[in-house]
């Protein structure tokens, strides 16, 4: 084997050599995971050639502990983000603690963050004792031989790493923390959102093409008629038009959440004004009232628009 | 504080959303821009020395600024410490703003914000929450009132100082 003459290909190079000739890691630099003291600052630190550097690493193999911005991970633990789901749980396998259930285990605070599952002392703990990142996890109610009441594991899938163990107060705190550390992945929340950005597109999709076809059919029945009566009912919110074709109200299964029924009285106020002018709205079901809401919406901002070239030179416009 | 390393480890392993080379430089003052394979898996962004399969470290990616750095590079800080940044260099503008844009939206903050939206407006325009077909509309971090407000952070900041 040969090595080149500049130092980066070199180290490069060595790396690779390593690798193939033994399965061995490269040497690194940084701290070793485990028991052992803390080593001196690689090799490479001390600007050593590359052949001295071949000698040391083939008898000094590791792969060095992994850096974590754990100050930052801290701050993100405690902060006031909510947490997803926490509680008491009692652990084996920490600091401190058997490796298998002999015992009760160690009682810590769990505080479940999106993926990451964070242990303190007590609730007012001011950092967390641990971290397990959820992904790449299964999540099961433990079996026999598990002595343990209440007990749950978390398995990962990758090799060499034993299941965590826990368990909990009781049979609901049990499967309310499997069915939470369950659904923690970043990839089951990214499938969540993709799902919802998806409805969100097609229902936006079906407003356009509906509020094309209602655009169609009300320039079609605009002529000059008498201000409609309008009677929005409290029940319901709706506005009744007269003299439209009737598509009904939809009765949807189960009652009018609240929070609709503000937002159609909200839009009173500019429906009203325009209807007076001899706009025959069309009577909301579900989809048709948001087909309303869009069309006054585009309606108020050319209006706003003509007010606001109205009203330049004269005295500021105030905004809705 | 302990964490799963090897678990981590085997995250970094996984298919990335997007992965590159990219100089990398570190905070703290003095240190040098060195290559590193920079890899964006889920909220994590492991870096690797660019001829090694495990990597150096990782950054956790909550609560985390990123913001344009001229020329052609980007940096990434914390909320509680805005002034400690990460630098990365790029090797151009484009690739700049596809690590831009793909790290603002890779945490998991983000996507809770962006479901809360969505749900929102499918149900303002359908009147129906598309939860409910997935059983979780009840969950905590689904509320509208789970958005969390920032302002704790000066507080928590001077708790972290003995941490490890």
């Amino acid at each position: 084997m040969t090595f080149t003459t500049s130092l980066r290909e070199s180290q490069g190079r060595l790396a690779h050599v390593l690798r193939g000739a033994s399965g061995m890691q490269p040497v690194r630099r940084g701290q070793r995971a485990g028991p052992r003291s803390r080593p001196e600052p690689g090799p490479f630190q001390h600007g050593l050639p590359p052949s001295l550097i071949c000698s040391i690493s083939l008898s000094s193999v590791s792969v060095g502990a992994m850096k974590l911005n754990k100050r930052s991970v801290a701050h993100y633990a405690l902060s006031d983000s909510p947490a997803d789901h926490t509680g008491f749980l009692r652990i084996w396998g920490g600091p401190g603690t058997p490796t298998t259930p002999s015992g009760t285990g160690r009682r810590c605070w769990f505080v479940l963050k999106g993926n990451l599952l964070f242990s303190f002392e007590s609730p007012e703990g001011r950092a967390p004792l641990s971290l397990v990142v959820l992904e790449g996890c299964t999540v099961e109610l433990a079996e026999a031989p598990i002595p343990e009441e209440f007990a749950f594991t978390i398995r990962f899938d990758a090799p060499g790493v034993r299941p965590h163990l826990l368990a909990a107060d009781g049979q609901a705190a049990q499967e309310a923390w499997v069915k939470a550390l369950s659904r923690a992945s970043f990839g089951y929340m990214r499938l969540v959102v993709r799902e919802l950005e998806g409805q969100l597109q097609e229902a936006r999709q079906s407003l356009a093409s509906h509020r094309c076809a209602t655009r169609k059919a009300i320039a079609s029945r605009c002529k000059p008629q008498a201000p409609n009566h309008l009677s929005p009912s409290p029940e319901n919110g709706h506005f009744l038009p007269s003299n439209c074709s009737s598509m009904g109200s939809t009765e949807e299964g189960g009652s009018r959440p609240a929070g609709r029924d503000l937002a159609e009285w909200e839009w009173q106020g500019p429906a009203s004004f325009l209807l007076s002018k001899g706009q025959s709205p069309v009577s909301p079901e579900t989809s048709c009232f948001s087909t309303l809401h869009d069309w006054y919406g585009q309606e108020i901002v050319e209006l706003r628009r003509g007010w606001q070239q109205r009203a330049l030179g004269g005295q500021p416009e105030c905004e809705p | 504080m302990r964490y799963n390393e090897k678990e981590l480890r085997a995250l970094s392993r996984q298919p990335a959303e997007l992965a590159a080379e990219l100089g990398m430089r570190g905070p703290k003052k003095g240190s040098v821009a060195k290559r590193r394979l920079v890899k964006l898996v889920v909220n994590f962004l492991f870096y690797f020395r660019t001829d090694e399969a495990e990597p150096l470290g990782a950054l956790l990616l909550e609560r985390c600024r990123v913001a344009q750095e001229e020329p052609g590079g980007f940096s990434i800080s914390f909320v509680e410490d805005p002034e400690r940044k990460y630098h990365f260099e790029c090797c151009s503008q484009e690739q700049c703003e596809q690590w831009t844009e793909a790290l603002r939206r890779a945490s998991y903050e983000y996507m809770r914000r962006s479901l809360i939206f969505y749900r929102n407006e499918i149900q303002k325009m359908t009147g129906k929450d598309p939860l409910e077909q997935f059983g979780i509309s009840e969950e905590t971090r689904f509320q509208l009132s789970s958005l969390p407000r920032d302002g704790q952070s000066a507080r928590v900041s001077s708790r972290l100082d003995e941490l490890d």
